[in-house]
């Protein structure tokens, strides 16, 4: 698990993980029965409080994404690949981010459509038309 | 858990606390700040024990011996070690004084602190780490730890910091830390206490402090909103509010609002002081 947080940004340091953690499972770097890192480990690497990470997993565990094996730690559960919805809300997220981020600069959303269809022409180029992926 | 209950404290005819209160629950890490001189260290110092209250009392909750500084780890840059000792001899005492059977060696091994070396001849990195050596080997119950973090090269920081969040983690251990500095240290606090004229000022999470508190730059005066520094730039204003609620304040807002870090959100109460 790569995480990454950052410390100026008002999201609270445990969104942050949790975010980090159900997009490396939504996105499929994590997979079913793959092991979370201990929660010593996470809170030493991150340097942060090891309560931030026991209410991460705890809320992960919660709503799906992971499941305990007592005694042996935490893994990506069978369900949490099949969460569409969460995988929504975190594309909305990632959306506002950028929004936010682009209106701070001046631009208009419209700037951004097109900007966002310059990429996705260019990209297009380059993959000599690899569309496969464009209907998932 | 400690528990301070109308405390007072001076130095000579200079009050520092008076009819001081403070509750740390267990297993709970909290971070102490505020400006030169308002306490901090004395604090950490009454509540090891190394000095004694005028009046009031600290009491520690169960799990702690009768003498509560057997299980309470202090590092600071002013403790007192005896300094013409080696590192091995030093140990020895320690061990004897405190009926310790087993010492881990792997710190001192791990950063090269050599068991021949005189304590005086020790850098304040390698100090710093011995210390927590010696507090590491008592299995403290309650770890305080007078701003010493940011005093030593980055790599020694990093090691120190690593093995203590690891003890919260194994432990369970109660911590109180005194930080001016808080780059590498705010995310290791649930709490965040700022000491104003001997009293708690500001007592919060990190999470909620971190959304009540705000910089806006406007060129424009803020009408209304509570603020707690401003500092006039060659262009705008910097303007420090403290409480700032989105909803409220947002529309009335000609500028940019902006998060900021525990050390800016630190900045602007302790400006707001000397200002």
């Amino acid at each position: 698990m790569n995480i990454k947080i950052n410390p100026k940004s008002a999201v609270p340091v445990y969104e942050q993980v949790k975010r980090e953690i159900k997009l490396a499972i939504l996105s499929g770097n994590m997979k079913e029965g793959d092991k979370l890192i201990s929660i010593r480990e996470l809170a030493v690497r991150l340097k942060i409080n090891p309560n931030t990470i026991v209410k991460v997993y705890y809320q992960l565990e919660v709503e799906g994404f992971i499941a305990s094996r007592p005694g042996t730690g935490y893994f990506v559960s069978a369900e949490a690949g099949r969460a569409q919805k969460e995988k929504h809300e975190l594309f909305e997220q990632v959306t506002d981010d950028y929004i936010t981020s682009a209106s701070d600069l001046g631009y208009s959303i419209e700037d951004m459509i097109t900007e966002l269809k310059n990429k996705d022409d260019s990209s297009e180029k380059k993959n000599n038309g690899g569309s496969d992926d464009k209907d998932r | 858990m400690i528990k301070i209950d109308n405390l007072t404290f001076g130095y000579g005819k200079k009050k520092i606390f008076e009819g001081f209160n403070l509750e740390i629950p267990d297993w709970q890490t909290c971070l102490v700040t505020g400006i030169n001189g308002v306490g901090k260290s004395t604090l950490l110092r009454l509540i090891a024990g190394v000095l004694l209250p005028d009046g009031g009392n600290i009491t520690f909750g169960p799990g702690m011996p009768v003498d509560p500084r057997f299980k309470i780890g202090f590092i600071s840059d002013k403790i007192s070690l005896y300094e013409s000792l080696k590192v091995s001899q030093m140990i020895e005492l320690h061990m004897r004084m405190y009926g310790i059977k087993k010492f881990d060696y792997s710190l001192l091994e791990h950063t090269k602190i050599g068991m021949h070396q005189r304590v005086k001849e020790l850098s304040w990195g390698h100090r710093t780490i011995f210390l927590l050596s010696l507090v590491l080997a008592i299995e403290p119950e309650v770890l305080l730890i007078d701003e010493v973090i940011h005093s030593i090269d980055a790599y020694l920081r990093k090691v120190f910091l690593e093995k203590v969040i690891g003890l919260i983690s194994e432990r369970k251990i109660t911590v109180v830390m005194v930080n001016l500095n808080f780059h590498d240290v705010e995310n290791i606090a649930d709490r965040v206490i700022l000491l104003k004229d001997g009293k708690v000022a500001v007592d919060s999470d990190l999470d909620s402090l971190k959304a009540k508190v705000k910089k806006v730059v406007s060129s424009e005066p803020l009408n209304g909103l509570p603020v707690i520094l401003s500092i006039p730039r060659e262009d705008c204003t910097e303007y420090f509010v403290y409480p700032y609620d989105e909803k409220a304040h947002r529309p009335a807002v000609k500028g940019k609002v902006m998060d900021l870090d525990l050390t800016d959100i630190v900045t602007a109460f302790i400006g707001g002081e000397y200002v």
